[in-house]
């Protein structure tokens, strides 16, 4: 009875006018923004890809230098571009594209893409995931919100009641009926969204990126699932079918529009982070402080056992470079760590909020599978700062060891570059981050399963005949 | 007769309890969202605030120290003379730079969180310091602010909706349009004076509405040119009230339910303020794209090598930037130092300079261009609008950016000559040091990119309206 009752649906659905229409806008905007997309991603990924070499032939390139100089020359690094960021662009509008690995500084990331744009852009950002995240749950909302209140008003509830059609299985019947309605939309899409994925990222290998892929479509049905249970469990409650639409439609507003803001409003406000002002006041006061030069002097001079700085068999201008370096990249570490700690407190109880606006977690498990989230984002500034660390340090150790002090313009050349290793970073595995999804995770599973849940209780306790 | 029917549909209005509380709900949700606005703009002032009193503290212990100097009180080794150009103009006098925010910034936050409002001037190199950022999470720059232009875009809009999605079908679906015209009175007359009373009703509130963000956001009236920033903003808010009005009365003039009706308005609501604008941007950006910083960095990076090798060469024995590391030499070393340093970084910036001018101009090119897809767009105008009147556009950002760079050429010009020099400063000069005072726009400025978008908003709002009083026109009450 049940399949039979979604087959009656689905062939419904075929049916209807607005449906066909909505479906086909939402395919449309789907195929729109992919089929733009992939020309600009492609770009991207090889622009990002051709930098990283340049900055690699400029470094190996630099000619005759002292080391340090070269250190301060450095190298930049260019944020990766990954293959699902085609789908889902999360934060990448709002992190900067490179960042300048030079002596002295952890700087930050420089130009982020969403300073070059304009208020349109701010807007109206557009790919598939806004389709998904958006306009497939108000889809659902139009298929589902007179699923039951509809057949009341129409008189084929009593109808479907007197043949002794179980109400569970008439409330089955409706989800399978939106789901194979909506599958009717999904199937191309995901064949819409592959043969995207494989068209823009051509280069590289797509089956390394198949947990993602796998991880990303299982949060959207979850997602999805959660709707169809809410909008049918809206329907069987409501007194008609306008009260059901309007306050779907009113959820849709708040969930999709309202919450991303008030939950980063929320954030802020019980998290508060540092400006920029107050961060670089804060580093800059204890970077000032420097090393303590007596203290290496004293410890250089007992190591080595000689009277003077001068006697020493290494130069000391080296080993003061690599203590100031150290110096800093404790108080960097420690500034940025506290930083990206408040930052990530702030993302954990955005996740928590989901509970009132399940957008919230898809939104953040989505960026999380595309590799455009903060966490992704953190962990490329850390391995590219670790990358800075190693350059440095070889510049120093060479100033140190093959230098003298009396030396006056030491300089090396392409034996010592080449000697630091090109800058090398693979995307992170899902296992490594996925516990931080934690509750984004757990609580999308309990809007699809207490959606669905609500959806059969109302459908058989709440449904009333009048 | 029609102040009969105004009078009557006022009563109607004010009983039906869905539409109160939907106003009240946004009354709460507009209240919200300018409290929003002014902690933003409160906690830019605060920086700003603190950022000067700490210029303001070193500055004077600087002045300081240089009297005590002058005076004989102190004495100084060479190479820590605080009189000396390059660390009065590089450090112990180096000024922040500051765009307070914009008269009405508390109003539309617009794209005020992704600039900075301020720069800390660095004498040795002018693109360290633009390319810099106010720190945000990118989670939640990615969501937006809730502030008042957002909720005046997208929410309010549904509010006029709600009150012109039956301004005909309502009553001839409660029958009470037959009721009615069996009095001495036109169906003309009863459609004119409903409207007259709803569109009254709209624009009292939209004034309503936006007083009240004046008084919640703290506006300081008396500053210069606010009232006729206001001004123009109450009217674009009319007037943007107005186009989805029209389109309530144009949609009603198609002889359908209520409920069809609201159907019908609630799509063209979601395309006009979340579809249009994103198919714009990727269709303008597609033409269009934006130019790559990615492949400025590299120009940069080509244009700037032969000085920096150069550069390399003159300072390698002082380790770059220790001179205190470099083997010991007569004299003045740090000054040597400096100078020469300061030779290498204008090489370099005297090649790499080209590379930025060349971005900009492309940057403001593709802009530009974009900017052209607004007028396709009532919403996008509307916000793009707000944000000039509010002062927190990217123009109000590129005029503060324009300032800067002059304003640094200025402390160069004062400062290298004397670095060159080697020269020591004495106190009467560090009084003359040229201050920065960021000049904001004229309203006539303003008004110049303003004045089009209203237009075009106007000219929405005209065709909207014409075409549903004239579908109106032959709307017959007998249906």
């Amino acid at each position: 009875m049940t399949l039979e009752i979604a087959k009656k649906e689905i062939l419904e659905f075929r049916r209807d006018g607005r449906f066909r229409a909505a479906s086909a806008m939402v395919l449309g905007l789907l195929l729109f923004s992919l089929a733009l997309g992939i020309q600009r991603h492609r770009e991207l990924r090889s622009e990002q890809q051709q930098a990283q070499s340049e900055t690699r032939e400029h470094w190996l390139q630099q000619g005759k230098k002292n080391p340090h100089s070269a250190a301060h020359y450095g190298v930049y690094a260019f944020k990766p571009v990954t293959a699902l960021s085609l789908l889902e662009r999360g934060e990448d509008q709002y992190t900067g594209v490179a960042v300048w690995l030079e002596a002295h500084k952890q700087n930050e990331f420089k130009y982020k893409p969403a300073r070059d744009s304009n208020s349109l852009a701010r807007m109206g950002e557009f790919t598939a995931a806004t389709v998904l995240q958006l306009f497939l749950p108000l889809l659902i909302v139009l298929m589902s919100f007179s699923a039951f209140s509809g057949e009341k008003e129409q008189g084929t509830l009593r109808l479907l009641l007197s043949l002794g059609v179980p109400l569970r299985q008439l409330a089955l019947g409706k989800a399978l009926g939106v789901a194979g309605g909506l599958g009717l939309i999904l199937v191309p899409s995901a064949l819409l969204g592959s043969a995207a994925l494989w068209l823009g990222n051509s280069d590289g290998s797509l089956l390394e990126d198949l947990p993602r892929m796998g991880g990303m479509t299982l949060s959207y049905l979850a997602y999805f699932v959660a709707f169809i249970g809410l909008s049918l469990g809206v329907s069987a409650v409501a007194k008609s079918s306008r009260l059901s639409l309007v306050t779907l439609l009113a959820f849709w507003i708040f969930n999709g529009l309202a919450a991303p803001r008030l939950a980063a409003d929320l954030s802020r406000a019980v998290y508060p982070a540092p400006s920029s002002y107050e961060f670089t006041q804060r580093m800059d006061a204890e970077l000032k402080k420097g090393f303590d030069a007596k203290a290496l002097e004293q410890k250089l001079l007992a190591q080595y056992k000689v009277a003077s700085l001068k006697d020493l068999p290494v130069n000391y201008a080296g080993i003061a470079l690599e203590a100031g370096e150290e110096h800093g990249n404790e108080v960097y570490d420690a500034h940025f760590r506290s930083l990206w700690d408040i930052y990530g407190k702030q993302e954990r109880l955005q996740q928590a909020l989901s509970v009132a606006a399940p957008l919230l977690a898809v939104r953040s498990l989505s960026m999380a599978f595309a590799g455009t989230d903060f966490t992704h984002f953190s962990r490329f500034a850390s391995a590219a700062e670790q990358y800075r660390r190693q350059l440095i340090h070889v510049m120093n150790e060479d100033i140190t060891v093959n230098s003298t002090a009396e030396q006056r313009g030491y300089m090396s050349d392409e034996k010592l570059w080449k000697k630091v290793p090109e800058f090398h970073y693979d995307l992170p595995s899902v296992s490594e981050w996925l516990s931080g999804q934690s509750m984004a995770l757990s609580i999308l599973a309990f809007w699809s399963i207490a959606g669905m849940g609500a959806a059969a209780w109302a459908a058989t306790q709440k449904l009333r005949l009048e | 007769m029609i102040q009969t029917i105004v009078k009557q549909d006022w009563k109607l209005l004010r009983a039906d309890r869905t539409l109160v509380s939907l106003a009240l709900v946004v009354a709460a949700i507009v209240g919200y969202a300018v409290w929003n606005g002014s902690q933003w703009v409160q906690a830019q002032k605060g920086t700003l605030q603190a950022a000067k009193a700490e210029e303001g503290k070193r500055v004077g212990g600087l002045r300081k120290s240089i009297r005590a100097i002058e005076s004989g009180e102190k004495e100084v080794k060479p190479s820590e003379d605080p009189r000396s150009a390059s660390t009065i103009g590089a450090t112990s006098a180096a000024p922040y730079l500051m765009m307070p925010p914009g008269p009405l910034a508390a109003l539309s936050v617009g794209l005020s969180d992704l600039y900075p409002s301020y720069f800390k001037l660095n004498l040795r190199s002018r693109q360290a310091v633009l390319a810099n950022d106010e720190l945000e999470n990118p989670l939640n720059l990615l969501a937006g602010r809730f502030d008042l232009g957002f909720v005046l875009m997208s929410l309010f809009p549904l509010l006029v909706l709600a009150l012109g999605y039956n301004l005909v079908s309502g009553d001839r679906e409660n029958g009470t349009l037959k009721l009615a015209l069996s009095q001495p009175i036109r169906f003309e007359q009863l459609i004119a004076g409903r409207i007259l009373l709803r569109g009254g009703v709209l624009a009292g509130l939209t004034v309503l509405f936006l007083t009240a963000s004046v008084l919640i956001a703290g506006v300081d009236l008396s500053a210069p040119e606010v009232l006729p920033r206001l001004g123009v903003l109450l009217a674009l808010e009319l007037v943007y009230a107005a186009f989805w009005f029209g389109l309530a009365v144009w949609i009603n003039a198609r002889v359908s339910s209520s409920a069809a009706n609201a159907l019908t308005l609630a799509g063209l609501w979601l395309g006009i303020t979340l579809v249009l604008p994103g198919v714009l941007n990727l269709v303008a950006t597609s033409m269009y794209p934006v130019p790559s910083r990615i492949e400025m960095i590299s120009a940069m990076r080509n244009a700037g090598r032969s000085a920096q090798t150069k550069g390399s060469e003159l300072l390698a024995r002082y380790y770059e930037d220790h001179p205190e590391l470099a083997p010991e030499d007569s004299g003045a070393r740090a000054g040597d130092f400096a100078t020469l340093s300061y030779a290498v970084q204008m090489e370099i910036d005297k090649n790499v300079q080209p590379v930025l001018d060349h971005f900009d101009v492309q940057i403001e090119k593709q802009q530009r261009f974009v900017d052209g897809f607004c007028y396709l767009s009532p919403a996008v105008m509307l916000q793009s609008a707000m944000n000039d009147l509010a002062g927190t556009s990217h123009h109000r950002y590129r005029h503060f950016v324009k300032q800067s760079d002059s304003f640094f050429a200025e402390w160069q010009q004062f400062f290298l000559p004397r670095i060159f020099k080697k020269a020591k400063l004495g106190s009467q000069e560090v009084e003359a040091l040229p201050k920065f005072q960021f000049r904001e726009e004229s309203f006539g400025e303003v008004m110049g990119r303003v004045a089009p978008l209203a237009g075009g908003l106007a000219a929405w709002s005209a065709l909207v309206l014409l075409v549903g009083f004239r579908k109106l026109r032959t709307v017959s009450p007998a249906e």
